[in-house]
Order: structure tokens, then sequence, then C-alpha cells
């Protein structure tokens, strides 16, 4: 018909005036958690004794195929193979999770973080210290939760309690 | 002493308009991004004021202060000229267009218009025609080939459709026997119009927005294919001249439809004040005028000269013919 198709033209955008907005307000307002299977910035796991996991195997190194991770061995005083240095060079990872895969130990993991841009490629070689106390995986996630910048703390975005977790499935799609 | 009130009266009434026309802009370019926002699932503004309502004023306070260029091989005085052109014209149209009746204040009986012309109908059109020179001179000025082709299109855009907007109120025109708006106005107070005259109203409107140079047809300043069109080389305030003309031209276009086709301050059904129902009336076109643009595509250039020759003018013309048939035949003794 003559003019239907601008009638319905017409009431699809109408009745997405009147829909959920997809926008997230990031980042002083809102901030998206990601699922657990989401590859972030790596962090280092400890045993139950609190001793870093990593055997300093350097499969993970070798299996980098960015070739970003180097891995220097010592002997501690328990005789137990474990890296002096563990460096990884975040500006050069792809995030492909081969070193996750690759650990026998159960050592390294990719987690939740993805504010991690900085200014100096340099300093995105993350030592082995700093690695250990990276987040880890999330728990929840897929939402989006309340947040504020802290401009004290470089970007890193605080939340507070989540809310909308079913965000997704809540904006319209046609 | 009647004179000097009668006067001060004209200077408060124009003061006041030009005020309103000014300022209406900030609102609107605010109300116009945030239906934009919303139809494509986003926000709009909203960090400057209450859900970005100050936005506007920071628009125009970055407007004002930043540079304001003209190239080098540009016309400078045309380039100085055509923003201002562009920007008196539509002004200048409200001094003819009514806003209602009267309303009495302190015992005085004020009238809602400037001036109650009986050509007032002519009057608008003669004096928005000249817009176009602003878009022109503009494009022309500015020695960029975008803003040549942007004035270029314009130019055949603005002639084209001025034909079958003029051609449709001819009907409103032999249904009120006056050119003066306020009667036709109060010709409308039984029946409006729309619905008289539903092809001429389709005509006007659509040949409006053709006038009004907003999407669907808005190629002058197609920004897909043109930078920004006649004004690419226009920056700071001269830019937004155009800004505020093309918003008083979409505000004048909706104060003509709602006065031509429907019934401009008559209300229908619930009782309220004759200027809430117009400025309601107007807002619903603006807001059409909006949603509109958010919604279709832009029509290519022939199909912008085949709408205007091939159906609006036909269609016009036989809205004129078939009006004067019907009228002829009802008032025939
Ligand atoms: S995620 Fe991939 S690229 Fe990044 S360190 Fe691990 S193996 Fe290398
Ligand atoms: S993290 Fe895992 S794979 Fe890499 S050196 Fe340590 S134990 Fe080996």
């Amino acid at each position: 018909m003559f003019f239907a198709d601008f009638a319905t033209a017409l009431t699809l955008t109408f009745g997405y005036m009147f829909s959920r907005s997809v926008t997230m307000q990031y980042p002083d307002k809102e901030k998206w958690l990601p699922y657990a299977r989401y590859r972030g910035h790596h962090f280092l796991k400890r045993d139950e004794e609190g001793e870093i996991k990593c055997v300093a195997c350097e499969l993970c190194a070798r299996i980098c195929p960015c070739d970003c991770i180097e891995v220097v061995p010592y002997e501690d005083d328990k005789g137990n193979r474990r890296p002096a240095k563990f460096e990884i060079d975040m500006a050069r990872c792809l995030f492909c999770g081969l070193c996750e895969d690759a650990c026998p130990a159960d050592a390294i993991a990719l987690g939740q973080q993805y504010e991690f841009s900085s200014f100096s490629s340099r300093d995105l070689v993350i030592g082995r210290d700093n690695l250990l106390g990276k987040p880890g995986k999330a728990t929840t996630g897929g939402g989006v939760v309340a947040a504020r910048l802290n401009t004290e703390q470089d970007v890193l975005v605080v939340t507070s309690a989540p809310h909308g977790y079913n965000w997704w499935r809540n904006i319209r799609r046609t | 002493m009647e004179l000097i009130v009668a006067l001060g009266l004209i200077a408060f009434k124009v003061a006041f308009l030009i005020a309103m026309l000014l300022l209406l802009p900030l609102p609107l370019t605010w109300l116009e991004r945030k239906i934009a926002g919303h139809m494509q699932q986003r926000m709009g503004p909203m960090r400057v004021g209450w859900h970005g309502l100050l936005q506007p004023v920071a628009d125009g306070i970055k407007l004002l202060t930043k540079e304001d260029h003209i190239p080098a091989e540009a016309d400078r005085f045309l380039f100085k000229l055509a923003p201002i052109l562009a920007l008196a014209p539509p002004f200048v149209v409200f001094v003819a267009i009514p806003f209602g009746e009267s309303v009495s204040v302190l015992g005085h009986e004020i009238t809602l218009y400037v001036s109650n012309m009986n050509v007032a109908l002519l009057f608008v059109f003669a004096v928005i025609g000249i817009e176009v020179y602003g878009v022109i001179f503009g494009g022309w000025a500015a020695n960029s080939k975008y803003a040549v082709l942007g004035s270029l299109r314009t130019c055949a855009q603005m002639i084209s459709y001025e034909i079958p907007m003029g051609f449709a109120v001819i009907g409103v025109v032999m249904l009120a026997q006056s050119m003066s708006l306020l009667e036709i106005v109060r010709a409308q107070a039984g029946v409006w119009n729309i619905v008289y005259q539903p092809v001429g109203f389709f005509v006007f409107f659509v040949a409006g927005l053709a006038e009004a140079q907003r999407i669907p047809f808005d190629l002058a300043e197609a920004e897909g294919d043109l930078g920004a069109g006649f004004h690419t080389e226009y920056s700071g305030i001269r830019f937004a001249f155009f800004m505020v003309s093309e918003y008083a031209i979409v505000l004048l276009v909706s104060v003509l439809v709602v006065i031509l086709f429907f019934g401009g301050w008559n209300g229908a059904l619930v009782p309220l004040p004759p200027l809430l129902w117009f400025l309601l009336k107007v807002a619903f076109f603006v807001y059409l005028f909006i949603w509109f643009r958010f919604t279709f595509p832009r029509y290519r250039y022939d199909q912008l000269m085949a709408i205007g020759w091939k159906v609006l003018l036909p269609l016009s013309i036989a809205n004129i013919i078939i009006t004067g048939v019907i009228l002829g035949a009802a008032t025939a003794p």
C-alpha cells in the first residue's frame, strides 16, 4: 500500500523512543561486569599455603604466540622451582588465553580486569608480584553495576552493589 | 498618548518575538538530540545539567567563543552577508503570524499578533523566499566545491517546492475567501481545513519539509555526501546563525500548517486556552519534523525533483481545480 511503509517506519521509531537505551554511562556512572569466561588481564594464582602456584616450567612462554611472557626460574628455600621473574608484556598480548590452557600447574589465568590502558607501553610490562595481586575471574557477570570514577586510583572504576543483571535481555531488539 | 502606547506595544511584541525565536533553538536542539538518542537507543546529552538540559547553553558558549574562520579564497562580503540573509527572513515572517485573537492584560485588549495583514499569506511566501539567498550566497561565497554543490541543490529544490507549496494553500484561500491568516483561522472555527483539504495539507507539508531542508529532503546539507553542504566552511557564530534559521523555519512551517489546515487556535473536544491549543498543535508538528528526521533516509536528487514536479505539482493543481469546482457547485444559485 502507498505510504504503508512510511507508517511502519514511523511506528517503529516511535516504539524505540520508549525502549530502554543501550547506553552504558561508563565510567562515572555505570560499568559492565564481564562474564566469567571473559579473558582480561592475567593474574597468577596462589596455592593453599599462599605460595605462588607457578612452577616456572616456561610452557606458557613457549606457547605464547606473541612471545610476550618471560619466565626466569630459581629454586626457593623449600627446594621448589619457582619463577624469580615472571613478566607479561600486556602491550603485545593478544588475550588468546593459550597460556592459561598450557599451564600444567593451573597457575595463570586471564581475569576480569579490562581497565589497564596506559600512556606508556613500558608500564604495560607487568611483573610477578603485580600479577599475583590482580583480580581473578568474575564470579557473577554480564551486568551493569553502578560505578564512579576514582581519579586517585588511576582509572580503576569503583563499583557498588550489582544491579540490572538481565540488562542484555531487557533491551529491545527487532 | 494613544500612539505611544500602540507603538510601545508593537515594539514590545517585536522584541518578545525576536527573543523567543533566538532562544527557542536552545530547547529545540536539546529535544532533537534527546529524541534522536532515544530513537536510536542512546540517551542523548546526559552530562551538562539535569539530563543534559544545559547542553545547548554549553554548545552556544562554545559556538560563540570559537574561531570565526573565513576561508582565504572566499568572497568575504557575501560570506558575511549570507548568514544574516538566512536568519532575517524567518524572523521577519513571524510579524505576520497570528498566535491567537487577543488577551486582556490589565484591562487592555492585547492582540496576539504584530500585524493583521490582509495579504499575510502572500507576505509569508514572499519573505520566506528570500531565505534561499542566504543559503545560495553562503555556498557560493565559501568557494568550496561541497558548499557550491549544496547551494546548487538548494536552489533547484527551493524553486521546485515553492510552486506546489504556493498552489497547495490556494484551496485554503478559496475556502476562507481571504488571504489574511487571521481570517483563515476564523473560517475554521467549525470544521478544520484538514477535512476539506487533505491533499492540500499533504502537499503543503511535504513541500514544507523540503523548504525547511529537513530529512528526507535535506540535500543541501547532506552530511553523507557533501561534508555539511552549504555551511561546510562556516564556523562559530555564523554557523549558529544558519542553525537558528533552520529551527525558525521548522517552527514557521509547523505554525503555518497549524494555521492553514489544523484550525489554528480553535480547540476541539477539550476546552483549553486558545493559545495553549495553538502551541500544542505546533509542538506536535515540530515533533513530527524531528520524528521524520530520524526515521527516513534522504531522497536521491533525481527522486527529489521527480516528487516535486511529477507528484506534488499535479496533485496541488488537481486540488485547486476540484476545490474550485465543488465550491462553485455549492455556491451556485
Ligand atoms: S593470552 Fe596469549 S598472547 Fe597473551 S600472554 Fe597468554 S599466550 Fe601470550
Ligand atoms: S604459569 Fe604455568 S605454564 Fe607458565 S611457567 Fe608457570 S607453571 Fe609454567
